[in-house]
């Protein structure tokens, strides 16, 4: 059997084995699953001493005299005292360096990734030389009236009694409405998603290995 | 209410799960051997990347970030491939990353191998393997200012300043066009943060389509030039470059396995509705 051959089959009795939870848990498919975590465990392991670790930290301590390298796995270590009372602050000074440079980064993040979302939401309610009123209607007054009944259904500072209150209410009810039709949207994707993995599957075992028993499963759907 | 008074409305809500996943895995067999071909029509957003790809200036290249293994193969397989055939088509020079999980820059290796094959590109001068290099932000801080320094060596070990086509390529200002192709939240917003936000650099995206929704947002707001959404954007982006393969094989299946999914839907809200109306009217 070639290496190829011994590779497909092994990749085939491992999905079926793990298609196994569909019926009820079972040991076939709980082997098959810690299998897979050990390996990406090990996988993970190799990856970053090879493409990270190798080139980035070892060579140039050990080959490029830059000696100083050695502090860092040793201020990383540093973590370890977490098991220790006595020596508890030694791990907290590098965990407040690390949350302080999370923080840093959130921080550095923050605006970029939010304000053009904030600018996107000011659409024009009008038509002009560049967007006809179908599109006005449409899509920004669409997105806007979403926009405006949404918040409102978050809006929690004013109860829905009096004139504006039992206005707010209503508006906040619509906006109820386009969160489920949004929540329905994306679970409709996360459906078809989980359908194409599965597909995926099926066409291997299909079109891949019971193909190379038999030819005319090759051939069909691809 | 399952005992044997129990009403066909109020039985067929009781339907084991695994007779519904055998009549799913039945029409998924039925379609991927005898598949009934639907059109397949390039969206406005599956388009944005192509565009994207086709805009990126001669001297600059493009960064393909394969952020995904083998659990979202299915999707962003063939979103890889159907990106990389792009590329190459318009003669775009590209170099493939990973920042998580490494497992994806391998199987996209293997996949730029392939395609570039058919097009006689060669490693090293029209695509090359940046690998998998942790540290998410530090690794995009330190690649917006030094690209030779932050990635070092290559996939295979190799100093990335002895490739040709790094010749001239420094910082983030070399860089044309990032493509995100991920099954994991929040790397995209690592590319918006530090990069995009910051510098102005283009990004499009390709998501499995559990992650789409969350896009579209960027994507109004013009952070985003385009979106392969799941099997879906991948099968639209192999019409685009003229190659249909395994996405364009998907979509037909998916299209009967959604039908099945709505049935099943529509079956078991009647058997609700009408199942609780037997039980008010019947008395106690």
């Amino acid at each position: 059997m070639s290496l190829e051959s011994a590779t497909l089959w092994a990749a085939a009795i491992v999905t079926l084995g793990v298609y196994t939870i569909l019926y009820r848990e079972n040991p076939i498919s709980r082997i098959f699953e810690h299998i897979f975590v050990g390996l990406s465990a090990g996988y993970l392991i190799v990856f970053i001493w090879a493409q990270n670790l190798e080139g980035k930290w070892w060579k140039p301590m050990v080959h490029e005299g830059k000696w100083y390298w050695i502090f860092a796995p040793i201020v990383g270590l540093l973590f370890y005292f977490i098991y220790s009372r006595r020596l508890l602050w030694m791990a907290r000074l590098v965990m407040g360096l690390f949350f302080g440079t999370a923080s840093g980064y959130f921080f550095r993040q923050f605006f970029p990734i939010f304000s053009p979302q904030i600018y996107g939401c000011f659409k024009p309610l009008r038509a002009d030389a560049s967007i006809g009123w179908g599109d006005v209607i449409l899509h920004n007054w669409l997105f806007v009236i979403i926009l405006l009944t949404v918040l409102s259904y978050f809006f929690f500072a004013v109860p829905h009694e009096g004139r504006f209150g039992r206005n707010l209410g209503r508006s906040a009810l619509l906006g109820r409405w386009f969160l489920m039709i949004a929540f329905g949207a994306m679970f409709a994707y996360t459906a078809m998603a989980r359908i194409s993995l599965f597909i995926g599957r099926v066409q291997f075992l299909l079109n891949d290995w019971l193909g190379s028993l038999i030819p005319w499963f090759a051939q069909r759907g691809t | 209410m399952a005992g044997s008074h129990a009403t066909f409305w109020q039985r067929i809500q009781q339907i084991p799960r695994y007779y519904i996943y055998l009549l799913l895995a039945a029409v998924v067999t039925w379609q991927i051997l005898f598949p009934i071909a639907l059109p397949i029509l390039p969206s406005r957003v599956t388009q944005g990347v192509y565009d994207a790809i086709a805009a990126v200036p001669d001297d600059q290249l493009i960064i393909i970030s394969t952020d995904w293994d083998a659990s979202t193969q299915a999707e962003t397989g063939p979103q890889t491939e159907a990106i990389i055939h792009a590329c190459f088509q318009n003669g775009k020079r590209f170099a493939v990353m990973n920042l998580q999980p490494p497992m994806g820059v391998k199987l996209a290796n293997d996949i730029a191998q392939r395609v570039a094959a058919e097009y006689g590109a060669e490693y090293g001068v029209d695509w090359c393997n940046w690998g998998y290099k942790y540290g998410f932000d530090n690794v995009l801080i330190a690649l917006a200012k030094n690209i030779p320094k932050t990635i070092g060596d290559d996939f295979h070990g190799n100093p990335v300043t002895d490739l040709p086509m790094m010749e001239g390529v420094e910082n983030i200002e070399s860089v044309g066009l990032v493509i995100e192709i991920t099954g994991l939240a929040n790397v995209t917003e690592l590319w918006i943060g530090l990069i995009q936000g910051v510098y102005g650099t283009p990004l499009a995206g390709a998501y499995t389509a559990v992650m789409v929704p969350s896009y579209y947002p960027f994507l109004d707001s013009g952070q985003l030039r385009g979106v392969l959404n799941g099997a879906k954007g991948a099968a639209e982006m192999e019409v685009l470059v003229k190659r249909p393969d395994r996405a364009s094989a998907i979509m037909p299946v998916q299209s009967w396995a959604h039908m099945l999914i709505i049935a099943l839907i529509i079956i078991g809200n009647l058997g609700y509705i009408f199942g609780r109306r037997r039980t008010t009217e019947r008395p106690s």
